[in-house]
């Protein structure tokens, strides 16, 4: 991909007559051609296929672009300022109509202790381990195979028909496994609907694209910027009595920067103000949890603050202020209360502001919530052959939550088997309808057609053997268990000799969802424990604790991997990922693995997934996991270091400088 | 990357005489590599020290001082317990460059002649980065991690290379090979400061390469601290190393040298004169890191800089007589 080095500016013209004749090179597709408009660093000008990828990349280096300079507004103060160039129609910051319950002024008329506090967290990137792409081929005319990182082979099976002017049935979208996407990867995006032009161009070569690391970070989705400026009051016995919130945000040359605030807590008076702010900047992507990080930290902090104003213990606030009638209210409360043993809260807890040294403990919590509920509309086939092989099959694909072997998993139960008895295939788009895995809604939608399709499969198989069987048993007879075929719970032979009785018609059927095997809605309570250094402001962290419900868990393992990098993501978040952009050029400084920092092994302390799984739980049947764990690491992080250095560090992420700066400010340094 | 002629070199004679104009060295090529790549530095030709077999290895010892050859492994350094024992400063601060993968590639050599990490020279705006209409971006810009010291200037960017503090600090020199024969200078005098982002930021003449760093024997006490963001993979804000001299427990002679702070590496003479002459303790060691801080002048985002210094110089300080105050 050749792209815009430039926040702003219009192509006068572009030459790429030197470039088509370098070595190698076999297509050029300009996407902005003369009189289009780039609008950030990273925004799609063409994309040249070569032999290799070298020769690619150099062929981009020579093509010629004349541009005309536009002034830019790359950074949320250069698009607020009062002179700033309009960088859209319509206004660079975007007003939504407040949000008012009750009565605001009233309520921190009444209370004991007001807050004060504004909070910042930067844009982060998407850093996707692998980056976008996909490789297309025209099979011939009429046919495009594609082998895409997707969180949808149908949408992108979609997008590519719709491109291309195929029906979809002719193309086949496959993702067999994925480095990840987290929010960011739903489409063909304009990189791949070109690159499946170019196939055809080049006589159905198969073309692969993939963004490098610099434009992964320019144009391949970010979680946008909160600045929110905040005034909470309460009185001594913990109760929020009011607040009033103007909040702001940037999710690039689009929208995307609200965030659900108030977050959690039941406010009887709030207002709430917020506006997008448009940059010259690579445009928000759904990341983990869309809004609701920002909105914990936000939330989190002021009720921090607030506690540690009023001299109330956090844990304690925060159970004064949960909804009464909430079905969450109970699940937060015996959370805390796991969280709190597992963390060591009694033990090692100190008030803000109360420790001595240079180097402090601290410890603080943050609540958080997700939907995480299924699609009911999603279909899984089960397919029995005479040789014992049963096969699934589903159009979704994995993101990293292992669906694959979820349904391996539910298949196994049913019938009696291992789940590596199970062939589950996935990411194959002409499958039947799967669910795109987004909004933690991959395991809640899929298992229950699995379910069901297992089921019905199991019993047609046995309506169909059990007349052939010795002493004539009827159907209800018969069960399966560890790989036997079992006759009034005698076994009788294996399941793979029971399949031969099939014939050669395998018995195969689509399973559809029913209610009552998922449901929607989670609490989760995260704690962290950290030490800060005051003299250098280095955080270091010691534990941290995730109690996640999530309804009835399938797989514990796969379960726990997500928390782990849910939690992995949130200390990110709160710790290191900061998109630097340069106000004079408009260009981000850091697209790379090295000054965009991210977590090490080093860096990760203990972590303690606790699966919160009562009966009531279980009951619930099958909620997402994959974005709930994320959401409150980072504001946990950023309560942890207030309380252990008694200065709010307002600005994310925890850096030393951003430590040092708060200290500094309060006289502390 | 540009096409560009390749030279392997065995010897550092062979690659002496494969100097061309335009030609650089590869000596292990963590920084070139990635430069090339990113079209920062276009070389015409790239002489390749890696399998120079006279360029790699340690010999000596703590009585008469080590010499190491330019190619020697960041891994070999952290394996000599010579330097180890002797030289703690280099050894600590060996240790926390990059990482395992890094430290097996990276030599000596390459890590004292790299190219600063500055955001807009690796954005391709040079040294001295200027936007079109003549601001100095770095100077208007975002410069958390720029230089504290020689802001009158224009060169901003804080020097790149660890390993040149304890070395420096211990009064190692260089020596340098070229069509005109060996040569041997204090390492403090391989930097400068370049004026124009067309300069140079290294002393070396066209055609010369480094070939060895000849420490003096190890007198004295000697240590190196430095304050990062991350605990993996990271470059330091600020490190400092020092070198004692003691006369039982004070300190008649002290060398106190700073990365983060400046365009080279920066001795602090403030900080050397504060110490001397008393035993390091919190308070000395403190009173040491503020004097370091003197005539420091922050640009607009770094000042948390200078009081990482303070804290840097002190604990350097301290590590080095075996004080380890904040973690008490």
């Amino acid at each position: 991909m050749l792209y815009s080095l430039h926040a702003h500016a219009k192509i006068k013209s572009l030459d790429s007559s030197a470039a088509e004749k370098m070595p190698g090179v076999k297509a050029i597709e300009v996407i902005a051609g003369p009189g289009k408009t780039v609008r950030y660093h990273g925004d799609d000008i063409a994309v040249i296929v070569a032999e290799t990828e070298e020769q690619a990349r150099d062929a981009s280096q020579a093509i010629k672009i004349e541009y005309e300079h536009l002034p830019h507004a790359a950074t949320e103060t250069q698009a607020m300022a009062e002179n700033a160039p309009k960088i859209v129609n319509g206004g660079n910051v975007r007003k939504g109509r407040a949000q008012t319950t009750g009565n605001p002024d009233d309520g921190l008329q009444k209370a004991d202790a007001v807050v004060e506090g504004t909070y910042f967290a930067p844009v982060i990137t998407h850093v996707c381990l692998e980056p976008h792409g996909l490789t297309a081929r025209w099979d011939d005319k009429n046919h495009i195979t594609a082998w895409a990182s997707t969180q949808s082979v149908m949408a992108t099976a979609n997008e590519l028909a719709e491109s291309n002017e195929l029906p979809v049935t002719n193309v086949t979208v496959l993702t067999e496994v994925m480095g990840g996407g987290f929010g960011s990867k739903f489409g063909a995006d304009i990189w791949g609907t070109t690159a499946a032009r170019i196939s055809k161009k080049v006589g159905g070569r198969p073309v692969k694209i993939f963004l490098d690391r610099a434009q992964e970070h320019l144009a391949g989705g970010n979680r946008p910027s909160v600045l929110a400026k905040v005034k909470i009051g309460g009185t001594k016995d913990g109760k929020i009595t009011g607040m009033i919130a103007e909040t702001y945000g940037t999710g690039g040359v689009a929208r995307g920067a609200q965030f659900p605030l108030p977050y959690v807590y039941s406010l009887a008076n709030y207002k709430r103000e917020h506006a997008d702010v448009f940059v010259n900047g690579g445009n928000a992507r759904a990341m983990r949890a869309p809004g609701h990080p920002q909105g914990c930290l936000v939330m989190e902090s002021a009720i921090d603050d607030l506690a540690a104003k009023l001299g109330v213990d956090p844990i304690a606030i925060r159970k004064s202020n949960l909804a009464p009638n909430d079905f969450r209210t109970p699940i937060y409360l015996n959370e805390m209360e796991i969280g709190a043993e597992l963390i060591g809260w009694k033990q090692n807890y100190k008030p803000r502001g109360s420790q001595k040294g240079v180097v402090r403990r601290g410890m603080g919590l943050a609540l958080h919530q997700w939907g995480g509920g299924g699609a009911n509309d999603k279909q899984v086939s089960c397919t029995i052959f005479a040789d014992g092989t049963i096969e699934l099959k589903s159009a979704t694909q994995d993101i990293g939550t292992a669906i694959r072997t979820v349904l391996a998993m539910i298949a196994a139960e049913v019938f009696g088997l291992k789940p590596t008895d199970i062939k589950s295939n996935i990411g194959n788009s002409t499958f039947p309808p799967g669910q795109s895995s987004g909004g933690s809604t991959t395991t809640p939608s899929m298992s229950p057609p699995c379910y069901n399709a297992c089921l019905e499969a199991r019993d047609e198989f046995f309506k169909k053997i059990a007349p052939g069987l010795p002493g004539n048993p009827a159907a209800t007879d018969l069960s399966l268990v560890d790989g036997q075929l079992l006759v009034k719970g005698q076994a009788t032979m294996s399941f793979k000799d029971a399949c031969r009785k099939i014939g050669m018609n395998p018995i195969s059927v689509v399973g559809k969802s029913s209610q009552g095997l998922a449901s929607n809605g989670v609490a989760g309570v995260q704690f962290v424990d950290l030490s800060v250094d005051t003299e250098t402001g280095v955080v270091k962290l010691h534990k941290i604790v995730a109690v996640q419900d999530s309804g009835l868990i399938i797989d514990k393992l796969t379960w726990e991997s997500q928390v782990f990098g849910g939690v992995i993501g949130g200390l990110n978040y709160g710790l290191f990922e900061e998109r630097v952009v340069d106000p004079i050029s408009g260009r981000m400084l850091n697209p790379d693995m090295e000054l965009y920092q991210l977590a090490g092994a080093s860096d990760i302390p203990e972590i303690i997934c606790h699966a919160y799984e009562p009966d009531d739980q279980k009951k619930r049947g099958v909620i997402g996991i994959g974005e709930p764990p994320t959401i409150g690491t980072a504001a946990a992080i950023g309560n942890a270091v207030a309380n252990a250095i008694g200065v709010r560090v307002p600005t994310f992420p925890m850096t030393p400088m951003n430590i040092l700066n708060a200290l500094a400010k309060e006289g502390k340094a | 990357m540009k096409a560009f002629e390749y030279v392997g070199a065995s010897s550092a004679d062979q690659a002496v005489k494969a100097m061309s104009a335009g030609a650089v060295v590869m000596s292990g090529g963590t920084d070139l590599m990635n430069r090339m790549k990113d079209y920062v530095t276009s070389p015409s030709r790239v002489v390749n020290l890696n399998d120079a077999k006279d360029l790699a290895g340690i010999s000596g010892d703590a009585a008469s001082g080590v010499t190491i050859l330019a190619g020697t492994r960041l891994a070999d350094v952290l394996a000599s317990d010579v330097i180890k024992k002797a030289y703690p400063a280099l050894w600590q601060t060996t240790s926390e460059v990059g990482t395992p993968q890094i430290r097996n590639m990276a030599s000596v050599g390459g890590n004292l002649m790299q190219h600063p990490r500055c955001w807009y020279y690796r954005s391709g705006f040079g040294l001295i980065p200027k936007s079109a209409d003549g601001k100095h971006m770095l100077r208007e810009g975002d410069n958390r991690y720029a230089a504290i010291f020689m802001t009158d200037g224009d060169a901003l960017y804080a020097h790149p290379s660890s390993l040149a503090i304890p070395l420096i600090a211990l009064g190692a020199k260089a020596t340098l090979v070229g069509p005109d024969g060996e040569r041997t200078v204090a390492l403090s005098e391989l930097y400068k400061v370049p004026t124009s982002s067309e300069d140079s930021p290294f002393m070396a003449k066209a055609g010369e390469i480094l070939k060895s760093i000849s420490i003096p024997a190890a007198a004295g006490k000697n240590g190196s601290y430095e304050a990062r963001h991350k605990q993996a993979h990271d470059w330091p804000l600020v490190l400092a190393s020092v070198n004692l001299t003691m006369s039982g427990d004070t300190v008649s002679d002290a060398t106190v040298v700073v990365y983060g702070v400046a365009p080279v590496p920066w001795r602090s003479k403030a900080a050397e004169e504060a110490i001397k002459g008393k035993a390091v303790t919190i308070e000395t060691a403190k009173a040491a890191g503020s004097a370091a801080a003197e005539g420091a002048k922050p640009l607009s985002m770094n000042g948390y800089k200078v009081s990482l210094l303070k804290t840097v110089v002190a604990r350097a300080l301290c590590v080095t007589v075996g004080n380890r105050y904040w973690e008490a």
